[in-house]
């Protein structure tokens, strides 16, 4: 019984793995070779024992041969033959027939299950329990189609291999019942009723033509042929099927950086949540739960907890209003703290000024509606201003100001010539009481002297100038002393020093006036007859790239006045300002046309003679009064008050200091050393100015300017250097540099001296040789150099040995281009060079992935070969959901099944 | 004079705890940074020299087994686990994390040569020489599982010996190797389809993840075929030089797979086209074992007889990294683990060995600034890295005597071979004599 029951299992497999190949088998042919399985099974037993087989080839031809003849209907034996090729790879093996006796005789070759296996297995294993009673199941069929052939040839008189393997195509049972029975219906038939359609007779051709044909079917192809063929079009099949990756292939290589991230679900996030999980497990656990669950422990808790807590008696209004409260005080007293460290933390002087500009005005408001205060005050102000006056602290007395005036303001920097003049101003400004009680009248019609001089020549106004110094003088001089009659110098001693200064005031005022004279003499002597050469001079200066200082002078010392004016707005007006004031313009003139030679000078190589001897005249004649008026003339300091330091410095610093103690007596006796500290103001202010004029020239053309060519331009722009001579020098230089010229050979002092050969012969001929081929080979090395043949080209030879190290020698592989290379190495990367929002994107590796997050293989989708690359993110992993423990079981059991794999995704996306 | 009070909102000026770090203003004027360049190839310079001092892949080895292991399989579904069959018949799984056993699964009468679980890692399917096929119910590593390990949940005895074995992914497929192939079903005694393409047996098999109804096998008459499951049929076969170890898809692209080969290198083919290789990975000294591809997609690691395992890039043809102890011996497989981040070897001395996958990378929590402090140094690393004093600290590598002789002599070989062809190209007939390319080379021929 085991036996049999193996062969028919042996059997099914065999028809089911013929399930393939029955597409290439015509239909009439199938019901055919399953008859004539049945009966080789029959006589397989016989077969076995018989004589030699034929080799598959010979057999081959045989079994085309017998198919040939054969009709639909041959006998087993022509069936049998055919068969072979169906049945390649059941062929008995040659040692199994045991063919030549060649082969040893064993049972079995192949490992084969025990007879007795199956039985033990089968009760555990569904897949056979299914086999078997599908076994069952055959037979009933099997008695079945018996019965049913048996009816059919009783009817029919044939055969009943005819029939068999016929069953389960009812259709076909059908056809060949019909064929079999009565040839009722044939294709002629079928045909009659489509008489007069059209292509009717078309139809009936190809029908005649086939029956005359005799129908032969085509031999199946050898196994191999068959897998072979098979193999192609799987292969065709697979390739396509691989193809459509390609583009997401490509893209994911192409992508920057891909991101193998999850938002994973990290579970429970608050401990309510956790503890709303949590199940008792160990027994004391269990004990606890017990008793917080005990219904009674909870109603006694319902009804008293409530009122266990003290709190609970406050009303809920209350508390929120304290709270409000106390939350309101809290943020004020906060933004109280905070706004007085804001203020504290401010730096801005102004600020501060402001701040104390305020406070004195609520000082000196409280001091108005107080008058015990007032008079404290008053007293304490009087207290400072006279210890001023008795130490002149601040009147570069110090031991610091005092060496600082040694060494010379004019080598001292900006900042420390800043301190003296901050200073000097504030002992100015603690001595102010006093002399705001003699201010001076004259500022009003100065101004208006001032304004009326805008138009007058350079020359003229130099005049003039004098001639206000002159009268100024004059005026300070008959105004006399007015002594004050009260406070510190009502005293008798400081009367007495005062007398004296005044007198020695008066004195030095009266030598300045002489001097005055004698120089407005001599200079309206000169002026006549140097004005024609002024002129002259100034059309010649316009020619001058630098000559447009002069038309644009006016309106920049007016400006300037003007701006001085201004500044002085907010102080009192001193007579010592107006006298600076009033002196300015004059310096700035001869600023002006110290300038103005000099610019003249610059264009030398353009002036004719004529033309630099008029300059030089005025030149001299301005340099012939400032050295007539000598450096301890008060008038100096009137006239020159504004100049700049230069010319200052042009006197030594010991005549800074004579000039600091003369001024004292020419303006007021007040002011002493303010010149000093003017200077310094007008120095800087000069200096704008002149700013100023350059930029003023260019908008205050005169409107009959003519353009000078280009060539012209140029050749004036580069009047002062030679380009070509110093590229020529530059060029030699750095050939020397990069080819150094071979040293002159030269003896060792104490080699070879002592006999005076070396002196007699000279230098040794290998020096001389070596020298001279190293000179040839120097030269070489220059008509080598890449620019040997040009003349205005330098091109540098050397190797910065230190950046060697930073240079590729070939370009690295992703690169196709020098310049995209060099481009992408030039940007740096680093976070001291970019800011934080685009640091991420230029250090981002090209894999981001989580430690401890599973990355789960590529899955397919669609890629739009056209689509652009700026998307910023490649994702490929998606996010996905945390699995429940009841659909990881689902899945599970899906998965048992054999689910195609989209289904598979739907699941694990639930 | 107007003053411009410098206005700065305080939000930005405050720090919220006392711990954090106070904003620094930078000007990034690229005016005032003229030696950016040279500071930052120091910089690289010096992250490439830190790679060194922290390069310590090792973590640990896992003793247990009795004999040499022989086959190692991932569990895709659970991170810290693994298992590991030997040749003595016993299948371990191990905790990672601890790398200690967490159970065994006794039954197998001769070596296990294959190991796979299925996707949803519960299952576990084990073969032999002893011509079975277990299967087996994973335990899940919380202790609360009652799964009893000591007996499978199911024997399939088949005709032939089983060389290997591997689980198609998100199915109830798996498929063997032997004297032939064949793909079983979890609930079917018998294979349910069986492939055969030639008559010499299967060595490896391995499906596609990526595409899982591709298949791929190597054989011992030195083929790789390639199978559909959907056409039921072999598609593509070569024969190389010599015979094919192992082979494994690229799991992010379903188009290629790499074939650790014999002759000590590793060969990338693109599916459709057999007839070259993409990439030839040289480095080993001696038969290349196994293989097996990062998730990523982006690198694989190989385990070879001369007692090391390498690392590769996809793309690359020299190795990034080789691992090796004094300990270790002929490693005969080798896995990815699921994240990238570790690489597990077997070898001969019966233990299995975890390495980290970047040498010198830090395990543990980064913090933001940490990381992107590394961030900042892999990515100045990437880009001095064709300087050559860069070059040469990167590249650097102690290997162990044997391998460095090796290395030597192999290279010397291939010169001298190089040399020669080259001198009978010069000494014939423009044209008579053409070279191919060392991609082709090993591969004789193509069948269909």
């Amino acid at each position: 019984m085991a036996d049999s029951t193996e062969k028919n299992r042996k059997k099914q497999k065999r028809t089911k793995a013929k399930a393939v190949e029955s597409t290439f088998l015509s239909k009439t042919r199938k019901p055919e070779k399953k008859g004539k399985r049945k009966g080789r099974d029959n006589d397989q037993r016989k077969r076995r024992g018989g004589g030699p087989r034929l080799p598959n080839v010979l057999r081959q031809e045989l079994g085309l041969d017998a198919k040939r003849n054969s009709s639909s209907d041959s006998d087993s034996e022509g069936g049998e033959d055919v068969r072979d090729f169906y049945e390649l790879d059941e062929e008995v093996a040659q040692e199994e027939s045991g063919k030549n006796r060649r082969f040893d005789e064993v049972e079995n070759y192949q490992y084969e299950l025990p007879d007795d296996f199956e039985d033990e297995e089968v009760p555990s294993d569904e897949g056979e329990d299914d086999s078997d009673k599908s076994e069952g199941e055959d037979q009933r069929d099997k008695e079945d189609g018996e019965r049913h052939l048996r009816m059919l040839q009783d009817i029919t008189g044939i055969p009943k291999e005819a029939f068999d393997g016929e069953k389960k195509k009812r259709e076909e049972v059908l056809l060949s019942q019909a064929d079999v029975r009565s040839e009722i219906v044939t294709i002629h038939d079928l045909l009659a009723p489509l008489q007069g359609m059209p292509g009717y007779s078309s139809l009936r051709k190809r029908v005649l033509q086939q029956e005359k044909q005799p129908m032969t079917l085509q031999a199946p192809l050898p196994k191999s042929e068959r897998d072979k063929v098979q193999r192609k079009v799987s292969d065709k099949f697979a390739r396509k099927e691989i193809t459509k990756w390609e583009g997401v292939v490509k893209r994911n290589r192409e992508a920057p950086t891909l991101f193998f991230e999850q938002d994973q679900n990290l579970g429970y996030s608050t401990v309510g949540a956790i503890a709303s999980g949590f199940e008792p497990r160990t027994e004391f656990e269990k004990q606890m739960a017990q008793l917080r669950q005990d219904p009674e422990l909870v109603e006694a808790y319902k009804n008293d907890g409530a009122k266990m807590l003290e709190l609970n008696k406050v009303s809920v209004k209350d508390v929120i209003d304290r709270q409000n409260r106390l939350a309101k005080m809290r943020s004020l007293l906060f933004r109280h703290e905070m706004k007085a460290k804001r203020i504290k933390k401010i730096k801005s002087k102004t600020y501060h000024k402001i701040k104390k500009k305020e406070r004195q005005k609520a000082a000196s408001a409280e001091l108005e509606m107080n008058p015990e205060a007032a008079k404290q005050q008053a007293i304490k102000q009087e207290q400072k201003r006279a210890e001023e006056r008795l130490t002149l602290k601040h009147k570069n007395s110090s031991k610091w100001a005092k060496r600082i005036l040694k060494r010379g303001l004019d080598v001292q920097d900006d900042a420390t010539r800043a301190a003296i003049a901050e200073q000097l101003q504030k002992h100015e400004e603690l001595k102010r009481k006093m002399n705001s009680m003699n201010n001076n009248e004259s500022s009003t019609d100065e101004e208006s002297s001032d304004d009326d001089d805008e138009e007058e020549d350079e020359s003229k106004r130099a005049l003039k100038a004098l001639n206000k110094a002159k009268e100024k003088t004059a005026k300070v001089l008959e105004e006399g002393d007015e002594a004050p009659k009260k406070g510190l110098f009502a005293l008798p001693f400081m009367e007495r020093g005062l007398k004296k200064r005044q007198e020695e005031a008066y004195e030095e005022a009266r030598q300045a006036l002489e001097d005055y004279d004698a120089t407005l003499n001599q200079l309206q002597d000169e002026g006549e007859e140097g004005e024609e050469e002024t002129q002259q001079n100034s059309s010649a200066v316009k020619m001058t790239g630098k000559r447009t200082f002069g038309p644009a002078k006016k309106p920049v010392a007016q400006e300037y006045n003007k701006r001085k004016r201004l500044d002085d707005f907010g102080k009192d007006s001193d007579s010592e300002e107006e006298d600076g004031e009033f002196d300015e313009p004059v310096p700035q003139i001869i600023e002006d046309k110290n300038d103005k030679t000099e610019g003249v000078q610059l264009g030398t190589a353009l002036l004719d003679e004529e033309q630099v001897m008029a300059q030089h005249a005025i030149f001299r004649n301005l340099d012939d009064m400032e050295k007539a008026v000598g450096p301890k003339t008060s008038y100096e300091v009137a006239i020159f008050a504004g100049d700049s330091f230069r010319k200052v410095r042009s006197d030594s610093g010991h005549s800074n200091k004579a000039t600091t103690s003369s001024v004292i007596h020419t303006s007021k006796p007040s002011h002493e050393t303010k010149e000093t500290d003017q200077s310094y103001e007008t120095d800087s202010d000069t200096e704008m100015v002149e700013g100023f004029l350059t930029t003023n020239l260019i908008t205050d053309q005169k409107p009959d300017y003519e353009l000078p060519s280009q060539a012209e331009l140029v050749r004036r722009v580069f009047a002062g250097d030679d380009v070509a001579a110093e590229f020529e020098r530059d060029k030699l230089e750095t050939l020397n540099e990069e080819n150094p010229e071979p040293e002159k050979p030269a003896l060792v002092p104490g080699w070879g001296q002592w006999t005076h050969v070396q002196k007699k012969k000279g230098l040794p001929d290998w020096m001389v040789r070596e020298h001279e081929e190293k000179k040839r080979k120097r030269g070489e090395a220059l008509k080598k150099r890449k620019d040997a043949k040009f003349d205005h080209v330098i091109i540098s030879e050397t190797i910065n040995r230190k950046a060697e190290k930073l240079m590729a020698t070939s370009l690295p592989f992703p690169f196709t281009s020098k310049e995209a290379y060099e481009g992408n190495m030039r940007m740096p990367i680093g976070p001291d060079f970019n800011p934080a929002s685009a640091l991420s994107a230029l250090n981002r590796p090209e894999i981001i992935k989580k430690p401890g997050l599973i990355i789960q293989p590529i899955e397919y989708e669609e890629v739009d070969p056209d689509e652009t690359h700026d998307q910023p993110k490649r994702i490929i992993q998606g996010a996905k959901p945390k699995q429940s423990s009841k659909e990881k079981s689902k899945k599970g059991k899906l998965s048992n099944k054999l689910v195609p794999k989209t289904l598979g995704k739907k699941v694990k996306s639930t | 004079m107007k003053v411009k009070v410098i206005s700065r909102s305080t939000e930005d000026f405050t720090r919220e705890r006392s711990k954090d770090l106070q904003k620094v203003f930078r000007n990034y004027d690229p005016n005032l940074h003229t030696q950016e360049k040279a500071v930052e190839y120091t910089r690289a310079l010096n992250a490439a020299k830190l790679e060194k001092i922290f390069a310590k892949p090792f973590i640990g080895a896992m003793d247990g087994h009795i004999d040499a292991v022989s086959c190692m399989a991932k569990n895709p579904n659970y991170l810290k686990a693994i298992f590991s069959g030997s040749m003595d018949g016993d299948i371990r799984l191990w905790d990672l994390a601890t790398r200690k056993t967490v159970c065994q699964f006794p039954g197998h009468q001769g070596a296990v040569k294959g190991l796979t679980s299925s996707t949803n890692g519960e299952l576990l399917v084990s073969c032999g020489t002893d011509c079975t096929v277990r299967l087996w119910k994973v335990p899940s590593l919380n202790f609360d599982s009652t799964v009893d390990t000591s007996k499978p949940s199911a024997i399939y005895t088949w005709k032939h010996a089983f060389r290997g074995v591997d689980h198609q992914w998100n199915s109830s497929i798996f498929a063997t190797a032997g004297a032939q192939v064949d793909i079983w079903d979890h609930n079917r005694s018998e294979p349910i389809n069986t492939f055969q393409w030639g008559n010499d047996s299967v060595i490896s098999i391995r499906f596609n993840p990526g595409e899982p109804n591709l298949l791929a096998t190597s054989s011992s008459d030195r083929g790789v075929v390639l199978y559909d499951l959907r056409t039921s049929s072999p598609f593509k076969k070569i024969i190389m030089q010599t015979k094919t170890n192992s082979i494994c898809w690229n799991p992010m692209e379903p188009i290629n797979f790499t074939a650790a080969n014999e002759d000590c290198n590793c060969y990338t083919f693109d599916a459709r086209k057999l007839d070259e290789a993409k990439v030839v990975h040289k480095d080993h000294v001696s038969a290349v074992m196994d293989v097996d591809y990062s998730p990523t997609g982006r690198e694989f690691v190989t385990g070879s007889y001369d007692r090391t395992v390498r690392i590769f890039n996809y793309n690359g043809d020299h190795s990034r990294e080789i691992y090796h102890t004094k300990r270790m011996q002929r490693v005969f497989c080798v896995r990815y683990s699921c994240d990238a981040s570790y690489v597990i070897s077997g070898s001969d001395d019966t233990n299995l060995r975890l390495w980290k996958s970047k040498a010198s990378e830090q395990l543990g929590v980064l913090l933001p600034r940490e990381r992107k402090k590394h961030e900042y140094h892999d990515a100045l690393k990437a880009r001095f890295k064709h300087l050559p004093e860069i070059r040469r600290i990167v590249k650097h590598r102690h290997l162990p005597k044997p391998v460095y002789k090796a290395a030597i002599l192999r290279r010397t070989v291939t010169e001298a071979e190089n040399r020669k062809e080259q001198r009978r190209q010069a000494h014939s007939a423009p044209g008579s004599s053409s070279r191919k390319p060392f991609r082709k080379r090993k591969i004789i021929k193509e069948e269909s």
